[in-house]
C-alpha cells in the first residue's frame, strides 16, 4: 500500500506522462463539443435576430434571403448535432483510456492484488441486502467497482447512484416527471469480524444536530429502536437504530464509536452504515461523479490523482479504523 | 348540563389520560430495566459455563497458578449458587472479571499453553463473552439512566413518588479494575 509521498513520485514519474498523452484527446473532445454547441446555438440566435430585423423594417428587397435563411439555419444545426453525436464515441474513448491508464494505475499502486472493473458496480442484491435505503428505485447505475482483501478482510466498493421517478402535475394538470436521488456516492461493504444476528443501522443524525438532546424525541425509524449511546460526539453525528439493543452495543464498542467519528471527520460526508448478516455496509454520499475525467479543464493535475487516491483509501481506512482485521472473537 | 360541568369532566378525563400515560411509561421503563438485567445475567451465565473449561485447561500447564485458579472457581460456585442478591451478584462478578483477567495475564508465562489450540479457542470464546457482557452492562446503564431520568424529572416524578419507585444505581467499574491488574496482591 503506497503512502501519500510515494503517490507524488508515482505521479511525477508515470501518471503525469500518461495524462499529458491523454490531453490531446481531451482537447479534441472539448473542441468538438464546443464546436457542436456553437453550430446549434449561433445559427438559431443569428437567424432569429435577422428575422426580427427584417420583419420590423418590412424590406421587400430581402425577400429572397428570408426564404433561404431557414434552410441555412437548419443545415447548420444538423451539422452541429451530427458533430456532437460523433463526439460521443470520442468522449467514451477518452473516458475508457483515462480509467484504464490512470485510475487503474492508482488502484494498482495502492494494492496490486485489488481488482478494478471500470464498468461494473455493486449488484442490486448487495444493495438490497444492505437494507440502507428502503425506498424503491426506478433507476440504478454505478461504475468503478473495486474488490479485494486487506489482510483478513474482504471488501467490495463502487460508485453508485439510485433514483426514483416522481410524477407531479402542475396547475394546468400537465404531467411532469423528474428524477429524485436516493443515494449517490461510494458504496462499500466488508466482512465484519464479529458474529451478528440482529440488524443495526447507523444514520446521519439531523434531528439531534439541530435540536440537541431534545431532538432525540424525534428520532424514529422503521428499521428498529433508537439506541442511545454514551459517546456524546458520536451521538451528535449519528443516530443508531437496532433490532437488538445489546447487540448494537456489542458492535459499537467505545473504540468503534471513536473510529466512526474519526472517519466522519476525515471525509465530512453523510454516512449510512448497517451491520447485517456477516457484513458491514457503508454508504458515503457525494454530490459529484467520482473517478470521471474532466473535459473542459486540464487533466494533468496532481490534485485529481490525490482525490482519487483518498477515495480508494476509504476502503482501507474503514477496515483499519473499525479494526476489522482483529479476529480475537469467535468468528475467524 | 351546563358548560362548567362539561369543562370539569373534560379536564378530569384529560388528567386521567395524562396520569395513565405516565403510569404506563414508568412501568415500561421499569420492565426494561428488569429485562436488561436479565440480558446481562444470560451473558454472565455464559461466562460461568466457560470458567471450568478454562480452569481445567490452564491447570495442566500452569502449575504455579493453583491458588488463583481455586479462587476463581470458588467465586464461580458462589455466584451460581443462586441465593445471593443482585448487588452481591454484581460485586462478585466484578471480582470474577478481575480474576479472569489475571489468569490471562499469568498465562503469558506459559508459552506451551498459549500455543494450545484448545486454549486459544477458549480464549476467543472468553473474549466474545467479555464483549457481550460489557455490551449488556452498557445497555443496562442506558436503560437505568432512562428510568432514573423518568422518575426524577417533573412531572413524572409525582407519579413515581406515588408508585414508590426508587432510583437505581448504574454500573461503575470498581476501583480495583481501574488500576492496572496486580496479580500478586489481587486476592490478598
Amino acid at each position: 500500500m503506497i503512502k501519500k509521498e510515494e503517490l507524488q513520485s508515482l505521479y511525477n514519474n508515470e501518471l503525469k506522462d500518461k495524462l499529458a498523452g491523454l490531453e490531446v484527446l481531451r482537447k479534441s473532445v472539448a473542441k468538438r463539443t464546443l464546436g457542436g454547441i456553437a453550430l446549434i446555438a449561433l445559427p438559431i440566435i443569428i437567424g432569429i435576430a435577422v428575422f426580427v430585423y427584417l420583419d420590423s423594417n418590412n424590406s421587400v428587397s430581402m425577400d429572397g434571403l428570408v426564404k433561404v435563411l431557414p434552410f441555412i439555419v437548419i443545415a447548420l444545426v444538423i451539422t452541429g448535432i451530427v458533430l456532437l453525436i460523433l463526439n460521443i464515441k470520442k468522449k467514451k474513448e477518452y473516458r475508457r483510456r483515462y480509467k484504464n491508464e490512470v485510475v487503474s494505475e492508482v488502484v494498482r499502486a495502492i494494492d496490486s492484488e485489488w481488482n478494478y472493473a471500470p464498468e461494473d458496480c455493486i449488484s442490486q442484491s448487495e444493495y438490497y441486502s444492505s437494507d440502507l435505503f428502503r425506498k424503491n428505485f426506478d433507476r440504478y447505475k454505478g461504475d468503478d467497482l473495486i474488490s479485494g482483501t486487506i489482510e483478513k478482510t474482504d471488501f467490495r466498493c463502487s460508485e453508485l447512484h439510485t433514483e426514483y421517478k416522481e410524477v407531479t402535475h402542475d396547475k394546468d394538470g400537465k404531467r411532469q416527471e423528474h428524477w429524485v436521488t436516493i443515494f449517490k456516492g461510494l458504496f462499500f461493504h466488508a466482512d465484519f469480524n464479529k458474529e451478528i444476528r440482529a440488524n443495526t443501522y447507523i444514520e446521519p443524525d439531523t434531528a439531534e444536530k439541530l435540536l440537541g438532546k431534545f431532538g432525540q424525541k424525534f428520532q424514529m425509524s422503521s428499521k428498529g429502536k433508537l439506541v442511545k449511546l454514551e459517546n456524546i460526539e458520536f451521538e451528535k453525528i449519528f443516530a443508531v437504530f437496532s433490532t437488538d439493543q445489546t447487540e448494537a452495543r456489542y458492535i459499537l464498542t467505545p473504540a468503534i464509536m471513536e473510529a466512526l467519528v474519526n472517519i466522519y471527520k476525515q471525509y465530512k460526508r453523510r454516512m449510512h452504515l448497517s451491520f447485517i448478516g456477516s457484513r458491514v455496509y457503508v454508504a458515503m454520499s457525494f454530490k459529484k461523479d467520482l473517478f470521471e475525467p474532466k473535459i473542459f479543464s486540464s487533466g494533468v493535475k496532481y490534485e485529481d490523482v490525490e482525490f482519487m487516491y483518498n477515495l480508494f483509501m476509504v476502503n482501507a481506512t474503514i477496515i483499519h479504523e473499525l479494526n476489522l482485521n482483529t479476529r480475537i472473537w469467535t468468528k475467524e | 348540563m351546563n358548560t362548567t360541568l362539561i369543562i370539569i369532566i373534560a379536564a378530569a378525563v384529560l388528567l386521567f389520560l395524562i396520569f395513565m400515560g405516565m403510569y404506563n411509561n414508568l412501568i415500561r421503563k421499569r420492565n426494561e430495566v428488569d429485562n436488561a438485567f436479565g440480558g446481562m445475567d444470560v451473558q454472565l451465565k455464559k461466562r460461568y459455563d466457560l470458567i471450568p473449561n478454562i480452569v481445567a485447561t490452564v491447570k495442566q500447564y500452569a502449575t504455579h497458578e493453583k491458588e488463583l485458579l481455586t479462587k476463581v472457581t470458588e467465586m464461580r460456585a458462589k455466584a451460581t449458587s443462586g441465593n445471593i442478591s443482585n448487588e452481591e451478584k454484581v460485586a462478585l462478578d466484578n471480582q470474577i472479571s478481575a480474576g479472569m483477567k489475571s489468569i490471562m495475564v499469568a498465562v503469558e508465562n506459559y508459552p506451551d499453553l498459549k500455543a494450545n489450540e484448545n486454549f486459544m479457542n477458549l480464549q476467543r470464546t472468553l473474549n466474545e463473552v467479555e464483549s457481550q457482557i460489557s455490551a449488556a452492562r452498557r445497555t443496562y446503564n442506558a436503560v437505568i439512566t432512562d428510568y432514573n431520568n423518568a422518575i426524577q424529572t417533573f412531572p413524572s416524578n409525582i407519579m413515581a413518588g406515588m408508585m414508590s419507585l426508587k432510583r437505581k444505581e448504574v454500573f461503575v467499574i470498581p476501583e480495583t479494575e481501574r488500576q492496572n491488574v496486580d496479580v500478586k496482591n489481587l486476592f490478598n
